[in-house]
């Protein structure tokens, strides 16, 4: 894989002079498509709709692509390494719930004692979301289990463990101070849209500038050699796991912190957004090759094409099939990439 | 001789189930799915039926996990099982129907609560008419407003049964104010999430022109309201109606941030066990649930209608209170 992208590159050195070849044309957009993609979808938006380019939408689509942008940075640390996480939506759902059972101040619907102070819902909700992904993590690096199954286990039994301790009831009334990561202001940048910028700071340094990120490409890339050069395999995959839980508890929190309340039945379905995020950005689900900076224009892709689409009155059906037609057209340039035209 | 002791163990436990079967009637109740805040109230009320506290009755809920084939197979349970009627809330109009063939066939009465199903072997029906409630909160806002200004409306999954009647209704009330102006018409799937997305993207693309929000239930109206605290605008520029009475709908109720109609979960689902129960003892039996003292407009009349409707009722400053202490 690697020495025919090198080759590539030798080839179209060879043009290097007329400085858009038709073959460095071609590596330039496959490598770079994704972005033009996002700028010719923002171009066309702005000129279509006068609202798009205003500062309140900007900060609204932001705000918007948060929570599937947190979800699909954790999905990019899994399928990195060849594996899948099905079940973030569901943690989602539970890690809300559960914390905000420990911020809620309506007498009936919280644990004893409760509002407790935000930061002990925060450090449960992630701690919740991080048990989750440790569970699957355990089930995928020490058992062997396909990530598909692992995950799939995971998505039915956190649902079924939110409905138990939520009694099926929503959470409701959540305290100011816990509200206020999901609906407050830094510099008068939303909170959410702050910590997905911090999520993926850390995530890109992790990946681009720490020994353990090398790992995470090396065991996508080639579990073989990776061994042979002494990686501990289990390990980075059990990580990997406990990333993207975590980062669904953390989004969450987020949900619920937006909506005002916690519901058993939020995030349903979330895992394919993140997923299509991930595949949209260029990560290869065959593991190894992927930018998380790709998976974060994939997810304001997704964001902006939503909330351009609702301010043009156009109904959500339309939103799906272009999603999907997105989808199948980032893999297909993936392909083209990795094994030539 | 490990499937012999299964064997025997199930046949004993099968004759002593029909042992009491004499004593106690049986009656399953098959709601869609019990996921969502109203079919537990549903669920609830039927456990806190009289007839079921006393123990006359033997009340089995199952759960229909939002599947038809489920629901289905249900019902094939409580006919070998012999159950001695049956109460129904569908997931689907259409696909319930072999369901109650099912239980026709075994010659089990069926009793259809909450949803409804296309089905002439129903015994009998109790729930509430979406058209009427499409209309009440439609009408709420447009006479908040004056019969002018911007409406938006929040649709519920496009082609569900309460969809298709709340639209209805809304658009019966709209009709009667030809000087509104519809400004978006979307679904957001019944989720207070998705309605705060699509709230917050109509009040960027139409900045100070939407003067009604019109949400199919409640759960999508406080998504509305959350999106409009969100934008930092002031709420009492907004008239904004929600369905269903769910618990948070009740409290932003109080809160004077939106009105709610209270869809009657207790009383559909007390309600139907009276008549499953009349149906059960062919006749013989009187009505228990203090439902039809309340309703004086859905009287008994001997068990023999088909179809009983359930009022809706508006949810006011001056029943909030009330209402707010039968949700625990």
């Amino acid at each position: 894989m690697m020495s025919a992208g090198d080759n590539k590159s030798t080839e179209g050195g060879k043009n290097a002079n007329s400085w858009l070849g038709s073959e460095q044309r071609r590596l330039l957009i496959q490598e770079y498509g994704i972005f033009l993609a996002f700028v010719i979808l923002v171009a066309v938006l702005s000129v279509s709709n006068e609202f798009f380019l205003t500062a309140g939408n900007i900060s609204n689509v932001l705000l918007q692509t948060s929570i599937n942008g947190v979800l699909a940075i954790g999905m990019t640390f899994v399928i990195l390494t060849r594996g899948i996480d099905l079940s973030v939506g569901s943690v989602v759902a539970l890690a809300g719930i559960v914390s905000a059972s420990f911020v809620t101040s309506s007498a009936t619907a919280g644990i004893s004692g409760a509002p407790y102070p935000v930061a002990l819902g925060l450090g449960i909700g992630l701690l919740v979301g991080i048990a989750c992904g440790a569970i699957s993590g355990v089930i995928v690096s020490r058992f062997s289990v396909p990530a598909f199954v692992a995950t799939l286990g995971m998505l039915s039994a956190a649902r079924g463990m939110t409905l138990i301790y939520g009694g099926g009831r929503p959470v409701p009334a959540l305290t100011p101070a816990f509200r206020w990561i999901g609906t407050g202001n830094i510099l008068g940048i939303p909170a959410p849209v702050v910590i997905l910028a911090v999520v993926f700071a850390i995530s890109w340094w992790i990946l681009n500038r720490t020994r353990f990120g090398r790992y995470i490409y090396a065991v996508g890339g080639n579990p073989h050699a990776a061994r042979t050069s002494g990686i501990n395999i289990t390990r980075t995959q059990f990580v990997v796991y406990v990333i993207s839980g975590g980062l669904a508890g953390l989004a969450g929190m987020l949900l619920s912190a937006r909506t005002g309340s916690a519901l058993p039945q939020a995030g349903i379905a979330y895992e394919l957004d993140a997923i299509a995020a991930v595949v949209i950005g260029g990560t290869s689900l065959s593991g190894g090759v992927g930018r998380v900076t790709g998976t974060l224009i994939g997810a304001l892709i997704i964001g902006v094409m939503n909330n351009g689409l609702d301010l043009m009155g156009i109904q959500s059906y339309y939103q799906q099939v272009l999603k999907g037609a997105l989808i199948v057209g980032a893999v297909m340039l993936d392909q083209k990439r990795n094994y030539g035209a | 001789m490990k499937r012999l002791m299964i064997a025997l163990a199930s046949a004993t436990a099968l004759l002593a189930s029909s042992a009491m079967a004499q004593e106690k009637i049986k009656i399953g109740a098959a709601p869609y799915g019990l996921n969502a805040e109203f079919m537990q109230i549903w669920a609830a009320a039927l456990q806190e039926h009289p007839a079921v506290k006393s123990g006359e009755v033997e009340l089995t809920v199952f759960d229909g996990r939002y599947d038809a084939l489920v629901q289905q197979d249900q019902f094939k349970t409580m006919a070998t099982q012999k159950y001695n009627a049956i109460i129904f809330a569908p997931i689907d109009v259409d696909a319930g129907a072999a369901a109650v063939q099912t239980a026709a066939d075994a010659g089990i009465p069926v009793i259809g609560s909450n949803t409804r199903v296309n089905s002439d072997l129903l015994t009998s029906y109790v729930g509430s008419d979406d058209t009427i409630s499409g209309y009440m909160e439609a009408k709420t806002v447009l006479d908040k407003i004056g019969c002018k200004g911007n409406v938006v409306i929040l649709e519920g999954p496009i082609g569900q049964s309460a969809q298709i009647s709340r639209l209805e209704g809304n658009k019966k009330a709209l009709a009667e104010c030809p000087d509104v102006k519809i400004l978006e018409d979307q679904t957001a799937n019944w989720s207070r999430a998705e309605a705060q997305t699509l709230m917050e993207n109509w009040l960027t693309s139409h900045p100070n022109q939407i003067n009604g929000v019109i949400g199919q239930n409640d759960e999508m109206a406080l998504g509305a309201i959350e999106a409009i605290k969100a934008a930092g605008l002031d709420l009492k520029s907004f008239t904004i109606a929600g369905i269903d009475g769910i618990t948070d709908a009740l409290h932003a109720v109080k809160a004077g941030e939106m009105t709610s109609i209270l869809q009657d979960a207790r009383a559909q689902a007390q309600g139907a066990l009276d008549l499953a129960i009349f149906a059960a003892k062919k006749g013989d039996y009187k009505p228990q649930s203090d439902i039809w003292a309340t309703y004086k407009d859905m009287p008994w009349k001997d068990g023999k209608e088909k179809i009983y409707n359930v009022p809706w009722t508006p949810v006011t400053a001056e029943n909030v209170d009330q209402l707010l202490a039968t949700r625990k």
